[in-house]
């Protein structure tokens, strides 16, 4: 009987084929569907987890390698509470979403980035985030959400009228 | 075909929107309509999880909560006197989720914080017509959704009146309460709920809409009503729907299109782990053409599995024998050539039918005499252009659960026409139309980015054959990308060699196109291939010549995001501006030179181009670009374009840096565009700012190609979409005239920046692009 470590938890995902990819497991065993599946060969982002706090594409990790391994997702951001971290909030607020579908990607790729920088520049958001793509093409306010996010984590957050608020 | 003529509708659309809005089943939302039973669970999220098999929408409703009183089928109130607002239409990323009820929530004059939104059952009695589609969600809801929220509010403030005893007069609204002026007092709505739902409903001419300056909310930026479910992972989606037994299926067709399974290696792959069933599904209809409600879909094999990953596995060791004798042929190498070989020809008259009052008659397109302009005119420019098919690649694969039990049928589906998804789901099990309505039941869920692809039903009708199959089993089919990107109703691709002349002053007096596009049926082009016989700059200048050739090809084509305009704004506005150049005028001169005055430009029809509000855009955009500065930079510059569809005007400028080595980088551009009214102001930038990516995406990498039949790109490595480090910055500004209400900008947005680049380029470096895409010309966008 087979367990894995996700979102602080021991869960129990039964006898399984072992070249099952996370992924699948993921959305089918274990219920959690915010991990989305896009291309299934690495090139789009959609299913980004953390594994041990870095960003990988779970639609590569066949879960017979996952032992001892910590696993985030999507689920797992926000606190007990459902309060949620700075980078959801920051996503929310600019309004990043159009389809959605990406977005649990991105926002797994955008948080690992600020757990390791919390003053990313512009090249630092191009290198960790090319790896997700947005077929709605909201990229520019993904970068925008990441240096919110940042300002958030700084204690450096501002309310920009012109982005979340009032007309100019 | 029945066309009948809608004037609310912009004529460049496909004709089978045309068609599904002249439905007489589909009829425009009357909120008059009283709802005679209390309505509907309010369950968070759009997902009926787990549902019991109740399928007639009766029974979900009877099954639905009912302390809550419904006012309409558009608004309730709660116990707790917050206030459902109901989202009649599929949401894909346009906003519309956000959009409607924004509207409703403004007219019936509550705070937006105590809405709760909720997405509407599909049920055309209630709501009408229910699709995602031509940038007509706002258009063709813009009234109804007003007098919808008026309705209420009328039906809340008799309400409230009777059960006071003070005279309505004495009473206002604000901010979902009651108020009396004269004693101060207030009360929430839901201290009349009850009483308002028996409330009589008033006459849609008694209720007084807001003016423009009254608005509270319309105007604003307001966040999608989804983004918190969307930041936390909560399942919205299709391929998200769970229920109790369900089964995980995959369906695998002829990569040469229309092939016909013969037999497969059934014993092995029944053989393998997890593996429920396979079996072989025939085709049925005519599924090479796009017709969202007819139930079509291409023969195959089907497997069904205890996980999607079983399902896969098994799908990649799949055996097919396939009957190809009805499959296509077509290779677009072929297509390119044949096509360059005609360049100096014409091609056979362009006919248009018109409506008069002895019917429709058909003439041919062309006015004037073009050709003999041409033999006067001072100059003489020709081109030929070419566009590629394309792919929708939304990021969402085509998904879709079904269960099938007792002869009856439910669907939980991302369609962007799920009104269609019931009819053809009908049609395929044989159910009869009259009780279409009751035996199938379509549940809309989130979709995950649509651009068109969603407004076929094929994969709705694939799993709607599986379950049949697997009686009483619920199936979620899961198409792979490989499915989705080479299973297609792609953008298809064309060619138009034009000619035009300029008189002795530089002025634009005759325009001739010889379009080259495909056919399936040897009579009429594919779905989203006919060039719409008006489309500029025929109705601005007295001499046009339109001619056509058709070559036989029958690989599916559908509508994509702004159909044929996002094809024909690449080529129309790149020669626009070569037309430009010869005339020795400024670009922005020569198009407002070419738009001459304002005025509608044909006077017969409402919905044709203002060339004020076209003028207007242009100059805008030079302005706040600075397009008549010179960069001072080698190989930078800026260009122009412009285009109008689905009712809106949009003027972009591209800046852009060409290096020696052919490196584009796209600094910035600059958007200036006229929807009329912009009543979310958030949702108009997002549609702007994706559309203009979404363009740069496409003209830089986005080619399909097919040889015999059979599509080669399978996935991301071989259809590169555009990527963060890549997305220029973007300003966008939109002009709103008063006098004209919304229309929408999910398609207007991305036509024109495809032109905007490739005039920056030739600009920059001198080269005149007239092929797309530009990597198969050695640009590379860095």
């Amino acid at each position: 009987m087979a367990t894995l470590q996700i979102n602080g938890q021991t869960m129990d995902i039964g006898e399984i084929d072992p070249s099952t990819p996370l992924l699948w497991v993921l959305r089918d065993e274990l219920g959690l569907v915010g991990t989305k599946y896009g291309c299934g060969i690495a090139q789009c982002g959609a299913c980004t987890v953390h594994m041990n706090g870095a960003p990988v594409r779970s639609c590569q990790i066949p879960v017979g390698n996952l032992t001892d391994q910590n696993i985030t997702t999507i689920e797992g951001l926000a606190a007990a509470d459902g309060s949620l971290t700075p980078v959801q909030e920051a996503w929310v607020e600019i309004d990043v979403p159009q389809c959605g579908y990406c977005q649990a990607g991105q926002i797994m790729s955008a948080t690992a980035l600020l757990e390791n920088n919390q003053n990313p520049s512009d090249a630092d958001i191009d290198a960790a985030m090319s790896g997700n793509i947005c077929r709605c093409a909201t990229y520019s306010r993904i970068r925008q959400a990441i240096k919110n996010a940042a300002a958030k984590m700084n204690g450096t957050a501002f309310y920009d009228a012109a982005q979340t608020g009032e007309r100019a | 075909m029945k066309l009948t003529k809608n004037d609310n509708l912009s004529p460049e659309l496909p004709n089978f929107f045309q068609e599904l809005t002249a439905s007489p089943k589909i009829k425009i939302p009357d909120v008059s309509r009283r709802q005679f039973f209390k309505i509907s669970t309010i369950a968070g999220g759009g997902l009926a999880l787990g549902l019991a098999m109740g399928t007639s929408p009766k029974a979900k409703a009877q099954a639905g909560a009912a302390e809550t009183s419904s006012l309409s089928p558009y608004v309730q109130i709660q116990p707790n006197g917050r206030i459902n607002i109901f989202s009649k239409n599929p949401e894909c990323g346009q906003g519309i989720k956000t959009g409607l009820p924004l509207i409703i929530a403004e007219e019936l004059d509550c705070a937006w914080n105590d809405v709760d939104v909720v997405q509407a059952d599909i049920d055309g009695s209630r709501y009408g017509a229910q699709f995602a589609g031509g940038s007509l969600s706002t258009p063709m809801n813009w009234m109804a959704m007003r007098q919808a929220g008026a309705t209420a509010r009328a039906m809340i403030l008799a309400a409230a009146a009777q059960q006071l005893n003070i005279p309505v007069s004495e009473l206002t609204t604000s901010d979902t309460k009651v108020l009396h002026a004269t004693s101060g007092r207030e009360w929430g709505y839901g201290d009349f709920a009850e009483l308002a739902a028996t409330m009589p409903i008033p006459d849609a001419a008694s209720l007084t809409l807001k003016t423009q300056d009254q608005f509270k909310l319309l105007g604003r930026r307001f966040t999608g009503v989804d983004n918190m479910d969307i930041v936390t992972g909560k399942p919205l989606f299709g391929a998200d729907t769970r229920m109790e037994g369900l089964k995980y299926a995959t369906y695998t067709k002829s990569p040469q299109i229309g092939g016909r399974a013969l037999s497969f290696n059934e014993d092995h792959i029944k053989s393998m782990s997890g593996i429920v069933d396979a079996f072989i599904i025939d085709e049925f209809g005519s599924p090479k053409v796009f017709n969202p409600g007819g139930g079509d879909m291409f023969s195959g094999v089907a497997i069904v599995a205890d996980s999607t990953w079983a399902a896969i596995k098994a799908k990649r060791e799949l055996e097919i024998e396939w009957d190809l004798s009805d499959a296509e042929q077509a290779s677009w190498d072929d297509l390119v050539n044949r096509a360059y070989a005609l360049k100096d020809q014409d091609g056979e008259p362009l006919m248009t039918t018109t409506f008069g009052p002895d019917g429709p008659s058909t003439v041919a397109a062309s006015k004037g005499d073009a050709e003999a302009v041409l033999q006067n005119a001072a100059t003489v420019v020709s081109s030929f252009y070419e566009y590629p098919y394309v792919s929708h690649a939304q990021l969402e694969p085509e998904t879709c659960t079904a269960l099938y039990q007792n002869g009856n049928c439910e669907i939980w589906a991302p369609a962007q026409i799920p009104q269609s998804g019931e009819t053809g789901s009908a049609v395929l099990l044989g159910i009869p139309a009259e009780e279409a309505a009751d035996r199938v039941v379509l549940n809309q869920t989130r979709i995950g980015g649509g651009f068109g692809r969603k407004l076929a039903n094929d994969y709705v009708f694939e799993v709607v054959a599986i379950a049949r199959r697997m009686e009483g089993t619920p199936i979620l089919l899961q198409w792979t990308r490989e499915d989705d990107m080479s299973g297609d109703y792609f953008r298809p691709g064309g060619f138009h060699s034009y000619t035009a002349g300029l008189d002795a002053v530089g002025n634009l007096t005759a325009w001739q196109d010889h379009f080259i596009t495909s056919t399936g049926n040897d009579q009429s082009p594919m779905t989203s291939a006919d060039l719409n016989p008006n489309v500029f700059p025929k109705d601005v200048i007295d001499n046009v010549k339109l001619t056509q050739t058709m070559f036989h090809n029958a690989i599916p084509t559908g509508p994509m995001r702004a159909p044929a305009s996002n094809a024909f704004a690449f080529s129309f506005q790149s020669f626009m501006h070569e037309l430009a150049i010869a005339s020795g005028k400024s670009h922005v001169d020569f198009l407002l030179d070419t738009l001459g005055e304002p005025r509608l430009a044909n006077p017969e029809n409402p919905q044709s181009m203002h060339t004020g509000r076209a003028a207007n855009v242009i100059s805008e955009v030079a302005r706040i670009s600075g397009l008549d500065q010179e960069s001072g930079e080698p190989g930078r510059a800026k260009g122009l374009s412009f285009y109008f569809c689905h009712s809106g005007y949009v003027a972009q400028v591209a800046d852009v840096t060409v290096s020696a080595n052919k490196e584009v980088k796209v600094h910035k551009v600059w958007a200036v565009g006229d929807f009329g009214f912009i009543h979310n102001l958030s949702g108009a930038e997002n549609q702007m700012e994706g559309g203009i990516i979404d363009g740069i995406s496409q003209l830089f990498n986005s080619k399909i190609t097919f040889v015999n039949g059979v599509i080669q790109q399978q996935n991301f490595h071989q259809y590169p979409l555009l990527r963060l480090p890549q997305a220029p910055e973007l300003e966008v500004a939109f002009l709103e005239p008063e006098e004209f209400s919304p229309s929408g900008g999910g398609e207007p947005s991305m036509p024109p920046v495809l032109a905007a680049v490739t005039n920056a380029i030739y600009n920059a470096t001198g080269e005149r692009i007239r092929k797309m895409p530009l990597f198969e010309l050695g640009y590379k966008l860095v």
